[in-house]
């Protein structure tokens, strides 16, 4: 096999959004060569995603136009010549000991050697199963706002938004702004919940002001608010047509009998996010369980240094935060990475670290106040496929559990769940809530995936030139090694 | 038509793409599940265990659930990959 090219940089960057971008302004400002790559085919990220189409004066509703021109200001500091950004690029594996990244992009196959690597990957949207959640038009908040914001596309008419937190409220205003339909935002908190944990934000003016907004606009289009409730089966042939949501108690258990049926055609989840710790735990970066958002993240101390020399995070990755964290914690790991290799960060690190500690006291605070609650984890009855790819239901991963798993790693060979094409990345948290729940384990203790590389599917052209670069290895390593057949 | 382009945003030049041999319209720079959606053609996929009919789903390229066959590629995230003029699309649903 051929050897694949091998390009250096000084820094290299994995994910273009709020924390990446503002990591290689920060370090390219400082002297340092920065190289920023995303797989996306711009750099923004999800928050800061920027129109696609080819104009760029659009005629957003408000509540977007706002985001994408602060993204634009953002991402204008790219413009840098030290700053080489690579989209379209998909970093599928990292070798912690060279500190070189796989990628895999427009030109093909090619290895990055950096002196420092940050990851700034960002999170993925957290949703619970119930049946019907795979049907078309069952969509993530996050992707509704996607299409409205990269594409100008409203995905649906009618619109269900369910789940717990923030994001269902922003979603929800951005959609009726664009002339959507919003039959109600479903939340799993009850209003006294809600009620008694938005206190906690008392002094957050921002966090709060920007909650009222919302909630003023919702109101005044009469959007019903269903606190306490869940969404407990999206029905239709081929797609979306109709919505059933219940009332739960305090578990998360649906209360009987209170079934509510409403005509929709789209249906948008989000039970908040999850950190996309993928590349960092194939790097061996230590991980530490965050109680506030109940998942495992990316372990950073003051400087954002992982455990891992000269392996940097920032970000959702190192545990939920928001943009706000996410800006902070770019700048910072650009500083410090490019102060480590002898350049001068014009900025005060000091002041910049003072606010990050303020901006995840407030994350913090609002992750506590939405909760996923473990008796959803009775709406995915044992026919519901709980590995969307593998077909996987329910049931299965339960006789597994009564036969003795009590870790994702083992119901994986058994099972094949988390072994499709999205490799777990939406079915993991969901088997850890059930995992927990069947066996009455604290979620902490249950155990993500473990990562393997390529952390996407990528070609095997791509993953076999590398390999065969770095040690001759037989046919059935590359196989054995890729996570296919060895459990 | 459940999904519709939003007024008064600006969009590229006017182009055709062949989805299943039928010709749809759609504008450069928009996602090839953009242009699914707004044709009505929501169900891209069909799951290969169980058959159930699947969509665009996370938006961002981690679901794989709205992967189609373009220009005789196959697995191709549509949500990821733009349209271009004479972009062949199979879908499976």
């Amino acid at each position: 096999m051929t050897g694949i090219k091998q390009d250096t940089t000084e820094i290299a960057i994995v994910g273009a959004g709020p924390a990446g971008v503002s990591a290689a302004v920060t370090a390219a400002r400082a002297g340092a060569k920065v190289t920023l790559v995303d797989e996306s085919a711009s750099a923004g990220g999800q928050y800061y995603k920027q129109p696609a189409l080819a104009e760029r004066d659009h005629k957003y509703p408000d509540s977007l136009a706002s985001n994408i021109q602060q993204g634009r200001e953002l991402l204008a500091g790219l413009n840098h010549p030290g700053i080489d950004t690579q989209c379209n690029t998909l970093v599928w594996n990292v070798s912690a000991e060279e500190l070189v990244l796989n990628l895999c992009g427009p030109t093909g196959a090619w290895a990055l050697k950096a002196e420092r690597i940050i990851f700034s990957t960002g999170a993925y949207e957290r949703v619970m199963p119930f049946p019907g959640w795979t049907l078309p038009g069952v969509i993530t908040a996050g992707g509704a706002q996607l299409m409205l914001k990269g594409q100008g596309l409203l995905p649906g008419r009618r619109f269900l938004l369910a789940g717990t937190g923030p994001l269902l409220q922003v979603a929800a205003v951005q959609l009726l702004e664009a002339g959507a339909d919003i039959a109600a935002i479903v939340e799993l908190q009850s209003r006294i919940e809600f009620l008694r944990l938005a206190s906690r934000l008392w002094g957050h003016w921002d966090k709060l002001g920007h909650g009222i907004t919302n909630r003023k606009k919702l109101l005044q289009a009469k959007v019903p608010f269903k606190y306490g409730h869940a969404i407990v089966c999206a029905q239709g042939e081929e797609e979306v047509s109709r919505a059933v949501i219940m009332k739960i108690d305090g578990d998360g258990h649906p209360l009987p009998g209170s079934e509510t049926t409403l005509e929709v055609d789209t249906i948008c989840l989000n039970y908040g996010f999850i950190p996309a710790t993928e590349l960092p735990g194939i790097a061996g970066c230590e991980q530490y369980f965050d109680y506030n958002f109940g998942a495992y993240a990316t372990k950073i101390d003051e400087n954002l240094e992982t455990s891992v020399a000269g392996i940097f995070a920032a970000g959702e990755t190192c545990g939920i935060g928001g943009a706000d964290v996410a800006l902070l914690e770019g700048q910072l790991a650009g500083a410090v990475a490019a102060r480590q290799l002898g350049f001068d960060p014009e900025v005060d690190e000091d002041v910049l670290h003072r606010k990050q500690l303020q901006a995840r006291t407030v994350a913090a605070t609002l992750g506590k106040m939405f909760p996923v609650k473990p008796g959803l984890c009775a709406l995915a009855g044992d026919d519901v496929s709980v590995c969307r790819c593998e077909g996987v239901s329910a049931g299965e991963v339960r006789t597994a559990i009564r036969m003795g798993v009590t870790q994702l790693n083992q119901l994986k060979p058994w099972t094949r769940v988390g072994m499709g094409r999205c490799q777990g990345r939406i079915c993991g948290e969901v088997l850890r809530q059930i995992v927990a729940h069947e066996t009455g384990s604290d979620v902490q203790e249950i155990l993500p995936f473990t990562p393997r590389a390529p952390v996407k599917p990528v070609l095997l052209e791509a993953v076999g030139g590398a390999v065969a670069d770095a040690a001759e290895l037989t046919w059935e390593d590359h196989i054995g090694g890729y996570g296919v057949a060895r459990t | 038509m459940t999904a519709q382009r939003i007024n008064g945003v600006r969009r590229g030049e006017p182009i055709t793409i062949t989805v299943n041999e039928e010709e749809v319209e759609a504008y450069a720079g928009e996602s090839i599940a953009a242009a699914l959606l707004a044709s009505g053609r929501r169900a891209i996929r069909q799951n290969v265990k169980g058959g159930t009919p699947r969509g665009y789903f996370c938006g961002m390229g981690m679901c794989f659930d709205c992967t189609a066959t373009v220009d005789g590629n196959p697995n191709v995230r549509t949500c990821m990959t733009e349209v271009h003029s004479d972009c062949v699309v199979e879908t499976s649903s």
